[in-house]
């Protein structure tokens, strides 16, 4: 089970990967943004052009990316369908289903190109961003924001994702020795839950206090060497694309 | 002067359980003591009192010389803990940002921690792993990254729980050849086991606890004979030498 | 397992720093409630499995209370927004918080803030917990479903056989299991010895 990819992330050297993580994540936001924002057909060209051309020099697999997008396709459709035929306006010429609207079906079709750019976007930006620097940045970022603990914010991140593999793995061979011993044989919902999560939260608490020991054995503190950012001319030159689309759309 | 001494350290948990009573134990500088002991007896609370994880119900420990409450950061640096059970100690997604999190914590410049993660990966042979995720080392390797993560705060004195539980034999191998190779270059080392035979060649000095209690403590070739009456496997043959006593070749 | 061997579980909050404990305990209910979304269990009515996500988000709210509950959720859900795919089958984005069913992720924010309120309050008792389990899915659904119908364009009839029906044995299943275990465990911090 811990084969489960937690992270999108692929490990490449293009200047996507390369780009400092603070000007990639406000990028994300236009983008989106701009998605959410778009009202005329050139719009979504634009955008859709975007992400094409990032998507092309991120060099991501498009296998992993179709996986991405097939379990909203299924959303996709039906909003498609259902807007087509509950929005009242006229009948599309020349189809012979009148019951479906030319308006409905419109804004079937705009949200389902909001959508597929908003999870494209996203598939890209974290395809091409550690784990490590997404913390950093989002550390980055609370750091002027008052009483805002953003050191701790970024730990609570890293634990969580060094957490969960581990737990993973417990709760795999929890679940194997327990159908080596026909845990199927029950058929009560409440009592096969609680053999899953009672044991899991025992083994997880207890490793909690493990993990306090460890960390103060190495000196955890707040006040750390704080990670570097590199910018380079590229880097800008993105940001700059993805101002101008933002500006093109709300204008 | 000892560079780890313990006077009359004792530990009651909230719960009752005596865990260590009474132990006055002196480490000198450049020592390897091996700490030997039947489950249950005390062992892994003891070494959580040397660099201050856990604090004595009565008693007292000094590093250098100087009581471990006065600069317990200073303690933790010199002192390191390779835990028992190496998967709690990993706190990184990647093997070099698991070594980073201690020089890290120190608040060292990030070009030195970047300079010490390297050197202390080098030390144990892990370099070609450092963008890997922890997770998918195998044990051996697992115990390596814990002893590279404290490295990596330059400690003098280094505590192993339990370094070969787990492990198969090349495993041990390994990792005990990286704990011999510390031991030559000055560290001072405190290593806790009950299998006996991997080891004791490499050690100065027997430890061996018994019930919280700091039963036996010589050089091993004396303490080994009594080491039965307290649950540890006597690992000698009849005529066999200590010096024997190690799976490195 | 005995139930009472739990219990006793050694925690030395006396020597260690209880704001690094808080700091692992909530990103510990974070990743539970992140693998809960990768575990279903079959129920043997209706064909709907039972996913444990939500499960996860009552039983942080019964053990951290409040505050840090709130916050574990909280970074649940912002995890998921930088696109992490941490939601229910590996999904992540904009998109989903905002899409169909994104009322019921916020919806945990309501049941974890909820059942944290409710059952650090007072003494423990397994009526208040529930009271508090039953109120904070109540809100959850109240949420999830308008949600749901807002943004497929359904009727009312079709949001509730789409969003509430087919679950309705699974909440009650899992408020049944996650009041059992508050019996078990007893919360880690009430909000008294929270400190920033
Ligand atoms: N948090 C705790 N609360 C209560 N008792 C504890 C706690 N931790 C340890 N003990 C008890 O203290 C005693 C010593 O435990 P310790 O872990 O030091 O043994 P050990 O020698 O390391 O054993 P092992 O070889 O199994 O690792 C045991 O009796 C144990 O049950
Ligand atoms: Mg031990």
């Amino acid at each position: 089970m811990a084969e489960i990819t937690f992270f999108h992330y692929i490990h490449k050297d293009t200047v996507l990967h390369r780009m400092d993580g603070r000007l990639k994540l406000i990028c994300l936001l236009l983008l989106s943004l701009s998605a959410s924002f778009a009202s005329k057909l050139e719009h979504y060209l634009v955008l859709l052009f975007v992400v094409i051309f990032a998507l092309l020099i991120a060099k991501l697999p498009i296998k992993a990316l179709l996986k991405d997008i097939k379990f909203f396709g299924i959303i996709i459709l039906i909003v498609i369908v259902v807007d087509a035929f509950n929005i009242p306006g006229d009948p599309i010429p020349y189809f012979p289903v009148t019951s479906i609207s030319t308006k409905g079906l419109i804004t079937g079709l705009r949200f389902a190109g909001r959508l597929t750019i908003i999870i494209l976007v996203c598939a890209v930006i974290t395809g091409t961003t550690s784990l490590m620097t997404l913390r950093n940045v989002v550390e980055w970022f609370l750091r002027p924001i008052p009483f805002v603990p953003e050191v701790r914010i970024a730990t609570m991140i890293s634990l969580t994702f060094t957490l969960i593999p581990v737990i993973f793995d417990n709760l795999a061979e929890m679940m194997y020795a327990q159908k080596a011993r026909c845990v199927e044989l029950r058929k009560n919902p409440i009592e096969r839950i609680n053999f899953i999560v009672f044991p899991l939260l025992s083994q997880t608490l207890r490793k909690a206090d493990e993990i306090v020991y460890a960390m103060e054995a190495r000196c955890y503190s707040e006040v750390r060497t704080r990670a570097v950012f590199k910018t380079n001319k590229i880097d800008w030159l993105l940001l700059a694309i993805c101002i101008s689309v933002f500006l093109f759309v709300i204008l | 002067m000892p560079i780890v001494e313990t006077e009359n350290l004792t530990h009651i948990f909230p719960d009752g359980t005596i865990a260590i009573q009474d132990i006055s134990l002196k480490i000198n500088k450049g020592e390897f003591v091996v700490i030997a002991g039947a489950n249950g007896s005390g062992k892994t609370v003891f070494a959580r009192h040397l660099n201050g994880l856990l604090k004595p119900t009565k008693g007292s420990v000094l590093i250098d010389g100087k009581p471990i409450t006065e600069n317990i950061i200073e303690a933790r640096r010199k002192v390191g803990l390779v835990f028992q059970n190496p998967d709690s100690q990993i706190v990184g997604q990647t093997v070099a940002e698991d070594v980073a999190f201690g020089p890290e914590n120190l608040n060292l410049p990030a070009n030195q921690v970047k300079a010490v993660v390297k050197e202390s990966l080098e030390a144990v042979g892990l370099s070609r792993f450092s963008t890997r995720s922890p997770h998918t080392l195998s044990g051996g390797e697992k115990r390596k990254l814990a002893i590279a993560g404290i490295l990596a705060m330059k400690p003098k004195v280094i505590i192993f729980d339990e370094p070969f539980t787990g492990l198969d034999y090349p495993g041990v191998v390994q990792v005990l050849k990286q704990i011999v190779k510390l031991h030559n270059m000055g560290h001072t080392i405190l290593l806790i086991t009950h299998e006996l035979e991997k080891v004791l060649a490499h050690a100065d000095r027997l430890v061996i606890m018994h019930k919280g209690k700091l039963v036996e403590d010589g050089k091993p070739e004396d303490v080994i004979y009594h080491s039965e009456n307290y649950g540890v496997r006597m690992p000698l043959n009849d005529g066999q030498k200590v010096a024997t006593l190690t799976w490195l070749k | 397992m005995s139930q009472n061997q739990v219990t006793q579980m050694p925690t030395d909050t006396t020597t260690a720093n209880l704001n690094l404990r808080i700091t692992v305990y909530v990103a510990l209910f974070t990743a539970l409630i992140i693998i809960g979304g990768y575990i279903s269990v079959p129920l043997p009515l209706g064909p709907v499995p039972i996913v444990l996500a939500d499960l996860f988000v009552m039983v942080t709210g019964l053990f951290l209370g409040f505050k840090w509950g709130v916050t574990s959720v909280a970074l649940y859900l912002s995890l998921g927004a930088l696109g992490l795919p941490v939601f229910a089958s590996g999904t992540s984005g904009l998109a989903v918080l905002f899409g169909p069913t994104g009322g019921y992720l916020f919806g945990y924010l309501l049941l974890v803030a909820s059942v944290g309120f409710i059952a650090s309050k007072g003494k423990q008792s397994i009526i208040k917990n529930l009271t508090a389990l039953v109120i904070g899915n109540m809100l959850l659904y109240a949420i999830g479903v308008p949600w749901l119908k807002a943004v497929m364009n359904l009727s009312w009839a079709g949001a509730l056989a789409a969003g509430l029906t087919p679950f309705i044995p699974g909440i009650i299943i899992k408020i049944t299991v996650a009041a059992a275990l508050s019996r078990a465990f007893l919360p880690r911090f009430n909000d008294s010895a929270s400190v920033k």
